[in-house]
């Protein structure tokens, strides 16, 4: 079995499995577990548009209290958008969801999500460097906070290498490729365990803020 | 506030003696370690989940937090004072406990001990780090549990430890007692303002606090002119001065006994003094330590006293001179309790000139000083850090005076004013609406 052979199969299957079952499992764990009533008298109503407010408020920079915080704020959002360009929007990766889904849908020209890939990788190159050269950051960040970082990045960069036919240590073109879904495969098992997970946690947890600060009267 | 003053200095010395700890625990390590991790596992919930599980470590917090804007030191991070908290919910709670337990060490004794000068000396729980997380992550209720449960390894502050001992020995705080309360009623009815004391019914109680009594009087003897000026029916519970200013071990116990005494003199509300801490305590978490609803409404007199302006009950006039201010919203009954707007129309209707700081309504700085901070002589550099912000963002006002509704903030202010030799009033809202009251 080839290296790419085994990452189309076996290796996708059980990464997808992992992936599946593990972000079912965390996200039972946390929104199973018992919490308690507010009885407490709302000093404003309409909790649940608070709750709905402070996702979208929460998806904005706060500006009352934003001094040092812009460059997060935009590196962040813009390698998020950069990202999923280059993965849901490049011309190759296409049949690769008609395959798996049934179907696919319009692309990027190669330039443009080529160009999306490569800010995504340069900025994730910056949030590394600055993660581990930051006092705060280096202070708070855990293995998981570095391992995120470089598991996102080897996609983008075993991507732009078999696309471009970077084949280093004599690597054959199909064994590179496999290396790049490989790559995807590792992301898809280390997601659920670690802060990847707030893709399916970030908006959860603003809502129940927004909920919380409502009923204090109190604007996300 | 010279009595107050030197009770305090009585606390940080006996405190001082004990090298800042508390270092007579009849528990043994393990044991005390256990206690510990009761408090976390008990208080910790779906909610606090989702918040735990969230948290990008993005290290935004610390840009809210006045102690890291204080010193630039990244151990004050927000975040990062509950990161024994998250240990253990990560081993003991979470999802992927199974794996955690396999990777992670257990907390330690060490550890918590580590963490007390974090979560007491530099987080007055004033819930700015709350309005910054892009997660919504609510992190200052999670240091309240990561307090209790230092307080049950025995890991109070030793001023702190010294001021629950005096409550539960004095029935109060601050050397503040029911003797004084009573005098300070009668003078205040001999000056022709009765302060009807612990009648058996009425539609409105008053609480009160030690530092009132203490360093504040003329506080309480306002609250007791505008009630009188409204014709209420209104009574102050006099023994009700040490349920304020109580430790936290003991807050719910005196949070069901003010409920208690409300309920059975048949009151509709009961108001609050300018007191930061008793209001989230009494307007929010109360109902959650009884069990249900309360049955009559909280308001902080700050609060009411707007109300009663803003619906015309309450006539004032505009005050001689008039003349600038700038209002601090106390981190308690603002960013915590949502009264923001009430002060304000106070303040346009004694026609004074409202100069609002930078940071205002729900992103003010704290003074510094609360949660039970100023009450640690070691924390002292490190609450004139934060303290120095305030000041700063005052002064750019151009304000000739700042007003606020928390006597706790008041007394901060004066004491880092003193410190700093910074010449700026602080001054009660409610004193300046009872000496402008219309007839």
């Amino acid at each position: 079995m080839s290296i790419l052979e085994f990452a189309r199969g076996p290796a996708f299957q059980v990464a997808l499995v992992v992936f599946a079952f593990g972000v079912c499992w965390r996200l039972a764990g946390i929104f199973l577990m018992y919490r308690r009533f507010d009885r407490s008298q709302p000093r404003q109503h309409a909790l649940i548009a608070g709750g709905v407010r402070a996702i979208v408020m929460r998806s904005l920079p706060p500006h009352e209290l934003e001094k040092k915080i812009v460059f997060q704020h935009v590196s962040g959002y813009a390698w998020h958008l950069a990202y999923f360009a280059s993965l849901l929007f490049f011309a190759p990766h296409i049949p690769f969801f008609k395959q798996f889904l049934g179907f696919g849908w319009p692309t990027l020209s190669n330039t443009v999500a080529l160009l999306s890939g490569a800010v995504a990788l340069a900025i994730l190159l910056a949030l590394l460097w600055r993660r581990a050269s930051h006092a705060v950051l280096r202070q708070i960040s855990t293995l998981d906070d570095y391992l995120s970082i470089v598991l996102s990045i080897l996609p983008l960069l075993t991507g732009f290498m078999t696309y471009a036919r970077i084949l280093p240590l004599g690597l054959r073109y199909e064994n590179m490729l496999g290396l790049h879904l490989l790559s995807i495969c590792a992301l898809l098992v280390w997601f659920p365990f670690g802060k990847l997970m707030h893709l399916f946690l970030a908006f959860p947890a603003r809502f129940q803020a927004g909920v919380l600060l409502k009923r204090k009267g109190v604007e996300a | 506030m010279s009595a107050t003053t030197a009770h305090l200095d009585s606390l940080r010395s006996a405190a001082a003696a004990l090298g800042g700890r508390v270092g007579l625990s009849r528990n043994t390590d393990a044991e005390r370690l256990d206690k510990a991790r009761a408090v976390m596992l008990g208080e910790l919930d779906g909610s606090h989940a989702a918040y735990l599980e969230t948290c990008l470590h993005c290290g935004m917090c610390a840009e809210a937090c006045h102690f890291y804007l204080g010193t630039n030191e990244a151990k004050y991070t927000p975040i990062w004072k509950v990161e024994p908290l998250k240990k253990v919910y990560q081993r003991e709670l979470g999802p992927m406990r199974w794996l955690r337990r396999m990777l992670t060490r257990d907390i330690t004794l060490a550890e918590l001990e580590a963490w007390q000068p974090l979560v007491y000396d530099s987080c007055t729980e004033c819930g700015r780090c709350d309005l910054m997380c892009p997660m919504g992550i609510q992190i200052s209720p999670m240091i309240g549990i990561m307090r209790r449960a230092l307080a049950a390894a025995d890991l109070l502050p030793a001023e702190l430890a010294g001021a629950v001992d005096e409550q539960k020995q004095q029935g109060s705080v601050l050397g503040a007692g029911r003797d004084q309360l009573l005098a300070l009623a009668r003078d205040s009815a001999a000056a022709g303002v009765p302060v009807p004391l612990d009648l058996p019914a009425a539609d409105v109680v008053l609480l009160t606090s030690a530092l009132d009594v203490k360093a504040f009087p003329d506080s309480l003897r306002a609250t007791a002119r505008i009630l009188n000026k409204l014709k209420l029916h209104w009574t102050l519970l006099s023994h009700s001065i040490d349920l304020l200013g109580s430790g936290e071990s003991l807050r719910e116990l005196h949070v069901r006994r003010i409920v208690e005494e409300i309920v059975r003199r048949g009151a509709k509300t009961l108001l609050l003094p300018e007191c930061g801490h008793a209001y989230p305590a009494l307007r929010f978490d109360s109902a959650h330590m009884i069990g249900e609803p309360l049955p009559f409404v909280v308001y902080s007199i700050a609060e009411f006293v707007g109300q009663e302006i803003q619906d015309g009950r309450l006539k004032v006039n505009r005050e001689p001179g008039g003349g600038s201010v700038t209002y601090h919203d106390p981190c308690k009954i603002g960013r915590h309790g949502g009264v923001f707007e009430e002060p304000r129309a106070a303040i346009r209707a004694l026609g004074l000139e409202l100069k609002e700081m930078e940071s205002h309504g729900r992103t003010n700085y704290c003074c510094g000083g609360g949660g039970g901070q100023f009450l640690i002589a070691r924390a002292a550099q490190l609450r004139q850090r934060a303290f120095e912000i305030k000041m700063r963002e005052v002064d750019d006002t151009g304000a000739a005076k700042v007003l606020t509704a928390c006597n706790s903030c008041r007394f901060n202010y004066q004491a880092g004013a003193a410190e700093a030799n910074w010449h700026k009033p602080i001054e009660s809202l409610v004193e300046h609406v009872a000496a402008n009251l219309a007839d």
